[in-house]
C-alpha cells in the first residue's frame, strides 16, 4: 500500500557507476584492486587500492641479522628476485669496503641477465593473456621454466635462489653449466621468430595495443618512471649503462628505445631485451671460463657482524626498472633503517592511476600487464 | 591453541562421519559415483596472495599441466570447488579471502600453499600478516616448501583428490559446525563488529550442520553489531520538485 501522495521519483539519468577491480580478479596482476569509475566503457576516473601484500619489509629487517635480510629481500619481487638480492649485497659491500673478487661479478651478472629473461617472457606472456590470447602465455611461461631449471642447477632455488650474499655468491657453478646454459640460449633465440610471429608483429595485438595507454617522455620523467617503461618513450636510459655496477662496463650491449610510449612500445621494448640479455649472456659464457679464483671474499663471522656506521644508496636495473636501497648502518648488527624504491610503486599507483583515465575498461588490465608492475612490490 | 584442540582432528571425524553407509547398497554406489566425479571436475579459484602464486602458472600451464588432472582456473567463487591460498595472508588480503570463502558453494576445500599459511613462514614477526590460516578457515590441505614447486602442488592437489573420492575431505563441514570458533577468531583480529554479507547460520541450518559450536558468544555479537537495513528513501511531492529544480539536465530537456 503506498501513501495517496506517493509519487515515484524521476532519478536523473544516471551512467557513471564505479566498479572494484580486483583484488581477486582474472586481469590483474597479483593481489591488487583499482577502484574504477565508469561511463559506459569508458575510465573517468581510477584509485588504486593498494596494501594487500603488506608485510612490512622495512620494518622487518630493521629486526634481523645482515645476512638473515638475504633471505628476506628477493620476496620483494617476487617475479624478478635476484636483482634484490644483488642490490642489497651491493650496498653491504660498499658499507664495508669489501672488494668482491671478479669472477662473482660476472656471475652475478649472469643471474642478472637470467633473470631479466624470466621477467620479461612472463611479462610479455601476461601481457598476452589480458588480451585474449593465451598461447603467448603458455609459450612465455614454459620458456621461462627452463631458465628456472638453470637456475635451479646453479643455486638450488627455482625461484628464490639467496644466492647473493655480502662478499660475493655462495659457490661457484657446477661442471658444464655454461655449455647447458648456452644449448638454453640457442633455443630461447630460435624461438624469438616464433614469438614474432604469433604474437609481437601479430595485427590482434598491435590494434589492441597501440596508443593504449600512451605517455610522453616529460610526463614519464615527471612521473618517475624508470626502466623499459620510460625507454619506451624515447630516452635512452639505462642504469646499467649510465651508472655501471659489476661488470657491465666491460660488456657490449644495445639500450633499446621505441619512440611511442604506449603498450605497444613497451612491449616492443622488452623484446627487443630479450635479444639484448641473449646477447649479455653469451658474451659472459665467453668471457667466464678465463676469470678465475674464488667467487667470495672472506667476510666476518655473519652472526656477529657489525657493519661500520655510515650510509649508502646503491642502484640496479631490474627487469621493471630503476631499483634502489638506501641502507642506513649505526655500527650494529643490524641494520638501522632500509629503504627500498622499488619501481613498482610509480608505474603501479601513480601512473597506472593516471594511463587509465580515458582509456575504456577493458585496456586497464593490458596497461597494468604492459607497465609490468610487480604489486608485492608495490606494497612491500 | 586450547580453543582450537577443542575441534577434531581430521581422522576422528572421518571415522565419525566420513564414511557413513546407507543401508541401501545402490545408495552407497551412488555416493561413490557423485564422489568419484567431483574429484575429477575441480574449478580453483586461486587467490594469488601471495608470492606462491608464481609457482602455478607453470603448474597450470604446458609443463606441468594440471588440466590433465581434471582442475580448472575459475573465476568466480560461486563457481568454484577448491579455494588456493597461495601464500602469506596480510590482514587486509585475510578479510577478502573469508568473504570469498563464504560464498562459494559447498562442498568446498581450501587449501593453504606455503609455509607462510602454516604458522607465518618468514613473516613470523611482522605486524602486518594473520599468521595460521586454519585459524580462520577450515583448511584442507596445507602445502609447505617457500615456495612449493609446481610437482608438489600438484602432488597435494591430488592428494584432495583421494580426499575427495574417499570421502574424508569433508572440512567444509567444519566451518558450520564450529562457526563460533572460526568467528571468535576472525573478530579477534579485526574488530568485535566484524560481518560479513552471507549467513552462515541459515546455512548451517540448512545443510543440517547446526551444532551446539555453531552458536556462542561470538556469533551473539555478530547481532549486536548488526546494523539495521537503511529504509528506502521515498519522497512526496514537494521534494520532487527541488530533487527536479537541482538536476541541471532535466532543466536542459526541457
Ligand atoms: S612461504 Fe615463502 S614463498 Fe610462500 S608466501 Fe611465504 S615467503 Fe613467499
Amino acid at each position: 500500500m503506498r501513501p495517496e501522495n506517493y509519487e515515484a521519483i524521476k532519478q536523473p539519468p544516471s551512467n557513471e557507476f564505479e566498479l572494484n577491480f580486483g583484488p581477486n580478479h582474472p586481469g590483474i596482476e597479483g593481489n591488487y584492486a583499482f577502484r574504477v569509475k565508469l561511463n559506459g566503457d569508458e575510465v573517468l576516473s581510477a584509485r588504486a587500492d593498494a596494501g594487500y601484500l603488506h608485510r612490512g619489509f622495512e620494518k622487518l629487517m630493521e629486526g634481523r641479522l645482515w645476512i638473515q635480510n638475504i633471505a628476506l629481500v628477493p620476496r620483494i619481487c617476487v617475479p624478478d628476485p635476484v636483482p634484490m638480492e644483488v642490490c642489497y649485497s651491493l650496498a653491504i659491500e660498499e658499507l664495508c669496503g669489501l672488494e668482491i673478487p671478479e669472477r662473482a661479478m660476472w656471475l652475478r651478472v649472469m643471474q642478472l641477465e637470467m633473470s631479466r629473461l624470466a621477467a620479461h617472457l612472463f611479462a610479455f606472456g601476461g601481457h598476452a593473456a589480458t588480451t585474449g590470447m593465451y598461447t603467448p602465455m603458455f609459450w612465455g611461461v614454459a620458456d621461462r621454466d627452463l631458465i628456472l631449471d638453470r637456475f635451479e642447477e646453479l643455486t638450488g632455488g627455482r625461484v628464490y635462489s639467496i644466492y647473493n650474499i655480502p662478499g660475493g655468491v655462495r659457490r661457484d657453478m657446477p661442471d658444464g653449466f655454461l655449455d647447458r646454459l648456452g644449448t638454453l640460449l640457442d633455443y630461447l633465440d630460435s624461438r624469438l621468430p616464433d614469438y614474432d610471429s604469433l604474437f609481437f608483429r601479430n595485427q590482434v595485438f598491435i590494434k589492441r595495443a597501440r596508443d593504449v595507454g600512451a605517455m610522453t617522455q616529460e610526463q614519464a620523467l615527471k612521473w618517475g618512471v624508470t626502466g623499459p617503461n620510460l625507454r619506451a618513450t624515447g630516452l635512452a636510459f639505462d642504469v646499467r649503462r649510465d651508472d655501471p655496477y659489476l661488470v657491465y662496463d666491460k660488456i657490449d650491449f644495445d639500450i633499446v628505445t621505441e619512440p611511442g610510449g604506449d603498450a605497444l612500445s613497451r612491449n616492443l621494448v622488452r623484446r627487443a631485451e630479450l635479444k639484448q640479455s641473449i646477447r649479455i649472456l653469451r658474451q659472459i659464457i665467453k668471457h667466464l671460463p678465463s676469470v678465475k679464483g674464488a667467487v667470495r671474499c672472506p667476510i666476518p663471522n655473519p652472526l656477529a657482524w657489525n657493519v661500520p656506521a655510515g650510509e649508502t644508496y646503491t642502484r640496479v636495473e631490474s627487469s621493471k626498472g630503476e631499483l634502489a636501497y638506501y641502507v642506513v648502518s649505526n655500527g650494529g648488527d643490524k641494520p638501522y633503517r632500509v629503504h627500498v624504491r622499488g619501481p613498482s610503486s610509480m608505474h603501479a599507483v601513480q601512473v597506472l592511476e593516471k594511463l587509465a583515465v580515458g582509456s575504456r575498461l577493458e585496456d586497464v588490465a593490458q596497461i597494468m600487464f604492459s607497465l609490468d608492475a610487480c604489486p608485492p612490490e608495490v606494497d612491500r | 591453541m586450547n580453543e582450537l584442540d577443542k575441534i577434531p582432528v581430521r581422522q576422528e571425524l572421518s571415522v565419525a562421519e566420513g564414511n557413513v553407509k546407507r543401508s541401501n547398497p545402490l545408495a552407497n554406489v551412488f555416493d561413490e559415483l557423485v564422489r568419484f566425479c567431483q574429484s575429477r571436475s575441480m574449478f580453483m579459484l586461486h587467490y594469488c596472495t601471495g608470492c606462491g602464486a608464481i609457482e602455478l602458472p607453470p603448474a597450470m600451464t604446458s609443463r606441468f599441466d594440471m588440466e590433465r588432472l581434471g582442475i580448472q582456473p575459475m573465476v568466480t567463487p560461486r563457481q568454484a570447488d577448491i579455494l588456493l591460498i597461495t601464500g602469506y595472508v596480510s590482514v587486509k588480503t585475510l578479510k577478502r579471502i573469508i568473504l570469498t570463502y563464504e560464498q562459494m558453494p559447498s562442498p568446498k576445500y581450501v587449501i593453504g600453499i606455503c609455509s607462510c599459511t602454516v604458522n607465518g613462514g618468514m613473516y613470523w614477526q611482522s605486524y602486518a600478516t594473520a599468521k595460521v590460516l586454519k585459524e580462520y578457515l577450515p583448511v584442507d590441505i596445507y602445502i609447505a616448501g617457500c615456495m612449493p614447486r609446481p610437482e608438489a602442488v600438484i602432488s597435494g592437489l591430488r592428494d584432495l583428490m583421494g580426499d575427495i573420492k574417499s570421502g574424508r575431505a569433508d572440512n567444509w563441514k567444519r566451518y558450520f559446525q564450529n562457526y563460533d570458533h572460526y568467528l571468535g577468531n576472525q573478530q579477534k583480529l579485526f574488530g568485535e563488529d566484524w560481518q560479513t554479507p552471507t549467513d552462515i547460520i541459515a546455512e548451517a541450518e540448512h545443510y543440517g550442520l547446526m551444532t551446539d559450536q555453531t552458536l556462542g558468544e561470538h556469533t551473539a555479537l555478530l547481532q549486536k553489531h548488526q546494523q539495521p537495513l537503511e529504509a528506502l528513501e521515498f519522497s512526496l511531492g514537494e521534494k520532487r520538485e527541488k530533487i527536479q529544480g537541482e538536476n541541471p539536465r532535466e532543466k536542459n530537456n526541457e
